[in-house]
Formats: C-alpha cells, structure tokens, sequence
C-alpha cells in the first residue's frame, strides 16, 4: 500500500537555516494494516503524514502510494488522489462550522467529477451513529459527534487509506473510545489506517507502532497479541 | 458536473457569509445605481436641450440673419444696428435657391403693455405673417395675423400665453383692447405654450403684432432686428446661409476685408455646438459613474481578501479532500461574480426609484432604458470577476497543510 524510500523534509526557516523535519525515513506499509506513528512534538510525525497524505513532497525520496509513484505528481494529479484513495481525519475535526452535518460529509463528492449524492451522505452518517443529527450544524454538534462526522466524511469516497493525526487529541475518554471502536470497525472492514498519536495507550490500539524522534524512525514494531491484550 | 456542484459550493458560502455578501453587494449597488442615475441625468439633460434649442430655431431648417457684426444674445430694436433693412428680406426671398420662405422680424423687449389696470411688460415681436408657420408655433384661441392685416398695417395682436393668464385671468381676450407703449391693439388671438428657451426663460411671455404695423405705427423703425429663412431642405442650410451672406455683403456694399454688418447662424451649426457640450457632460458623467463602480470592485476585493484569511482552514480542508488550486480559485470567483452580479441586480431596482426621483426633481419624464440597465448588470458582474480574482488567486495559493494546522 505505502512504500516510502528515503524521505527527507527540509523546510527554511525565515532567517533561512534549514529545519530537517524529516531525515531518510523508509516505511514500508501493507493493505490492511492498522499502524500507529507515535513521537514527540516536533518528531516529524505531521510531516509524514502530510507526505503520506499527498498533502505535501519530500525534499528527497521517493514514494509509492497503491504502486503509483506519487512523488513527481502534479498539483491536480495529488488532488485526485487525495479525493479517491485518501481519507483524513484531523485532531480539530475540521468541518464548516455553519455547515449542517451531511452538507460536510459531502464536501469530497463536490471534487470527484460526479453529483453529489446526498443519500450516500445521510448513509454514511447513519454508519457512524449519527444518522439523526444530519442536519444540526457542526458547530451544535459534540466533540465526538464532530469527529463521527469527520470520519464519515473520510469514508464517503471508499478510500483505501484512512489517515488520522492525533484522532482523539481533543476528545473525552468516552469519545475516544467510542473513536477507537470505529477505527477499529474500519480496520476488520479491510481498510489501511495510518495514525499518528503522541498517546500510548491510544496508539496501544493499532497492530504496529513507528516511533519517530527528531525527524528518523528509532522503532517500528509489531504489536504482539499479548500487548494489545493489556 | 463538477462545476456545478462547485457553484452550489459558492452559492452556500454566499449565504453562510451573507453579512460579508452583503456589505461586498452595497459597493456594487452603489456602483451600479450612480451609473443608470447619472446616465439618466445626462440624457434627460440632451434630450432637453434639443427641446430648448428646437423652440428657439423652430424646425431646424431656418437660417436666422440678425443685424451686427458679433451679436449675441437676444436682439433687440434698442441695442441693434440699422443695418438689415425689409428690402434685405425681399432679396432673400427673390434671390436664393432653395428658401421656401423669409420672415421679418422687428422686436422690443419691456414694452408696457397694459390692460384695464393690469400692466406688464413683455416682449413685442412684430412679425411677418408666415412666422406662425415657421416657428411651428400653435394658436390655440382665435387667429393669427393675416397677410391682409400685416399689408393694410392692422393694430392687432396676437398673445403668448403668459400675457393671457397675467392680463385675462377670468375673460376670454378674444376682441378685448389692449395698449401697446399706449398705442390700442385688438387682441386677435393667443398662442399655445412653448416652454421654456436655452436660456431657461419662458418664450410666451410674449406679444406679437404685425411687422407694418410694429415699424411704422409703434416703434417708427425702418430696419429688422431679425430675418429668418426657411429652407426646402433642411440638410441644405449651410450652403443657403454661405448664400445669404454672399448676398447681403453685396447689398450692403462690403468690400474684401471688412467685416460684416449682420451675422447668420446656421441650425446645424448650432446643434453641432450644444451636442458637443452635452457629450462633454456625458462623458463627465459617466467618468464620476464609473469611478463608482471602480469603488465597488475595491471593497469587493478588499472583503474577499479578508475573507481569505479568515477561510484559510475551509481551503485547506478542501485541498486535503480533493480540490485542486484550480477548483479554489473557481469556487472564490464564482462567489465573487455572483455577489457582484446580484448587487449589479440589486443597484439597477435601486436605480429605478432614483431615476424617478431626478426626473421629478428635474421636471422632466424618467429616462429609463433596458439596454443601459442591462449593460450595468453586465458591468457589474465583470466588476466581480476583476476585482474578485485577485482574492481568489490568493485563496488558490493557501499552503494546505500550513491552513490546517492553524
């Protein structure tokens, strides 16, 4: 699914010192895999992600995303990507505030090219729980209903790939875990999940954990079934 | 399928801002009703000086011959020299190709003119029979001077209308006595309301007797303050005045090098002049109306700039599903057009109620029409795809990933 080779990051900074967010990072990551990128602040997670995401280039490296060499892709060519194969979930939920729920959820149909199908919109609300509260606006929504709505808008084109960055960061216990439940949902579904969390016990949920420091991967193991357990 | 849904896209975010809409709509109303106001004024201000002109020089096909070398304004018997004499006219008449006829005219403004113990103070035209028909003029109670009356130099007389309401308010003047400068006048008729002149003053405050008459029984003037010639073709009058000219420059005995004693004012000339200071109005106009619309595209490219930055996260948010830079900057120009194009809308509903209202306050009737109206909605919705695009190419450049984490 994602064959990363090499990347490198390296913004400037105003003075015009470069920042190496990211340092020769190879990942190799199979369909279907829950995978869970843990680090610091400031380790290159987001960075990674990003790339990942098709949101951004590497300085240097190559990537391979479902066997299409993405890395000398043009803007409109990402763009397509990101709107198939790509799902993203963001720790600020990111919806339109004065936006009803399944109006959000739609906003991916309005860039594949087709019409916007509100049926599959108010479907895809029901799977996530949410199917009674389609036309409040985001903003009278709950933390977590937020998020529901956020994950039903990542679903809503099938993607292969569902990328989360910090997915609980600014959620409750209870939230996160009914997040984590649906996260989980998607994973036995066949889905391949990448998500970046800085908590252990949340990243304790995925099957392997990449652990970044100063922009290098220093670990990338699998989870055993007696870890999980705990 | 994809532009409409984008559009559908612009269309909610109009609305979800619609506070910003509508402050980006006022410039653009603003904009749109100054033009169709201004324009309005500009023609209802052509349009009546053509009326004012056309009531001074009648039809458009008489060529006017005062006495004088440079005169302006209006002549009169008390500030004109002697010089253009009745047999003038009847040279005009005899001599020239292509004048239908000639009018003689012997003037005098302040003559008092009373009745009972009423008196005024109009101007007294004396005139040759055929003026009526030249002028256009209209009787509308009893006659005008006959070729007879003007012949055996008859003491009658023929009122504007303004003489009539200020000395006959009750009766009708038909065959009552007025005095003329003391000398009696039967009054034979009255003429239909002209309106106003160039100049503004009114052209019926006015009382006209026959010429004979004027010359030798009232102002013992032997000479015209005026002769007008009406031409067969009115597209012919710069070459009978050039002939006019000729002629009275051989009459008068003016040899090579002097000046003329009379001048003679061509109507095509005269409307050639005013056109040529109405289109400089116009174009003032339309200058003042545009910097207007100018000022409606700025505040919209000043919200929408703004706009952009408070958006950042919706452009980012919809980079991360799927737009592309090309579908930002669609969405934003949609937006901008629409908001223009509704305020272009807006400000030509506006515009109605105002150009009624300038046409009230101008006394004349609204000129209103569809193809101006429609060229500034036009206008309006350009104004928002300029002035938009900036903003729009700015949203199109939001960095993706810097607008979802902030």
């Amino acid at each position: 699914m994602i064959l990363a080779e090499g990347i490198s990051k390296t913004h400037r900074r105003n003075d015009g010192a470069p920042v190496h967010a990211l340092r020769n990072v190879s990942i190799s990551i199979s369909a279907g895999e829950f995978v869970a990128i843990r680090g610091a602040s400031g380790s290159g997670k987001s960075s990674l992600l990003n790339i990942l995401g098709c949101l951004d280039r590497p300085t240097v490296g190559s990537y391979r995303l479902a066997g299409e060499d993405v890395s000398s892709y043009s803007d409109r060519s990402l763009a397509r990507i990101r709107n198939k194969k790509i799902g993203f979930v963001f720790q600020t939920f990111q919806l339109l505030p004065r936006t009803t729920a399944v109006e959000n959820v739609e906003i991916p149909m309005v860039y594949s090219g087709g019409r916007v199908d509100r049926r599959r919109a108010l479907q895809a609300l029901e799977r996530v729980g949410l199917g009674a509260r389609a036309r409040h606006f985001a903003a009278e929504l709950s933390g977590g209903e937020q998020q529901r709505v956020a994950i039903a808008r990542a679903l809503i084109n099938d993607p292969a790939l569902i990328l989360a960055d910090e997915p609980t960061g600014n959620l409750d216990f209870a939230a996160s875990t009914e997040i984590m439940r649906i996260f989980k949902e998607l994973h036995t579904d066949g889905r391949t999940i990448v998500m970046v969390t800085h908590d252990e016990s949340i990243a304790a949920h995925a099957g392997r954990q990449i652990v970044l420091s100063d922009g290098a991967v220093i670990q990338d193991a699998a989870i055993c079934a007696e870890a999980q357990q705990q | 399928m994809k532009s409409v849904e984008q559009c559908k896209q612009g269309l909610r975010a109009v609305v979800r801002f619609r506070r910003r809409s509508v402050f980006m709509m006022a410039g653009v109303v603003i904009g749109v009703a100054t033009l169709s106001v201004l324009n309005s004024i500009g023609e209802n201000t052509r349009r009546d000086t053509v009326k004012r002109v056309k009531n001074m020089l009648g039809t458009f096909d008489t060529v006017m011959v005062r006495p004088g070398g440079k005169t302006r304004g209006m002549v009169s018997l008390s500030n004109v020299d002697p010089s253009l004499r009745f047999e003038d006219a009847a040279a005009i008449a005899r001599e020239i190709a292509g004048v239908k006829q000639v009018a003689r005219l012997q003037n005098a403004f302040d003559v008092d003119v009373t009745y009972r113990d009423q008196q005024i103070s109009p101007a007294v035209f004396g005139v040759s029979d055929n003026w009526l028909a030249l002028r256009g003029d209209e009787v509308e109670q009893g006659s005008f001077i006959s070729a007879e009356d003007d012949r055996k130099m008859v003491r009658v007389a023929v009122i504007g209308s303004d003489v009539c309401k200020n000395l006959f308010p009750q009766e009708s003047p038909i065959g009552k006595t007025i005095r003329i400068g003391g000398v009696p006048f039967e009054v034979k008729g009255v003429l239909a309301s002209r309106g106003a002149g160039p100049a503004g003053a009114s052209l019926d405050n006015i009382v006209i007797i026959p010429v004979s008459t004027a010359s030798r029984r009232l102002f013992n003037r032997d000479f015209l303050t005026m002769i007008i010639a009406q031409v067969k073709d009115p597209g012919d009058s710069t070459r009978v005045a050039a002939a006019i000219s000729q002629l009275l420059r051989e009459r008068h005995q003016l040899a090579a090098g002097m000046l003329d004693d009379f001048n003679i004012t061509d109507p095509k000339a005269v409307l050639a002049q005013l056109t040529k200071v109405n289109s400089t109005l116009t174009m003032t106009l339309r200058g003042v109306a545009f910097l207007a619309m100018f000022g409606g595209g700025v505040v919209i490219m000043a919200l929408m700039t703004l706009g952009v930055s408070e958006r950042r996260r919706e452009i980012g948010l919809r980079r991360s599903v799927g737009a592309n830079r090309g579908d930002i900057l669609f969405q934003f120009l949609f937006e901008a057009f629409i908001v223009a194009s509704l305020g272009g809308f807006f400000g030509a509903a506006a515009s109605w109620g105002g150009v009624e209202a300038v046409a009230a306050y101008q006394k004349l009737p609204a000129v209103f029409d569809q193809e101006s109206l429609f060229a500034s909605i036009a206008l309006a919705a350009v104004i928002g795809v300029v002035f938009g695009s900036y903003p729009a190419w700015k949203a199109s450049r939001v960095d993706p990933v810097a607008a979802l984490r902030s």
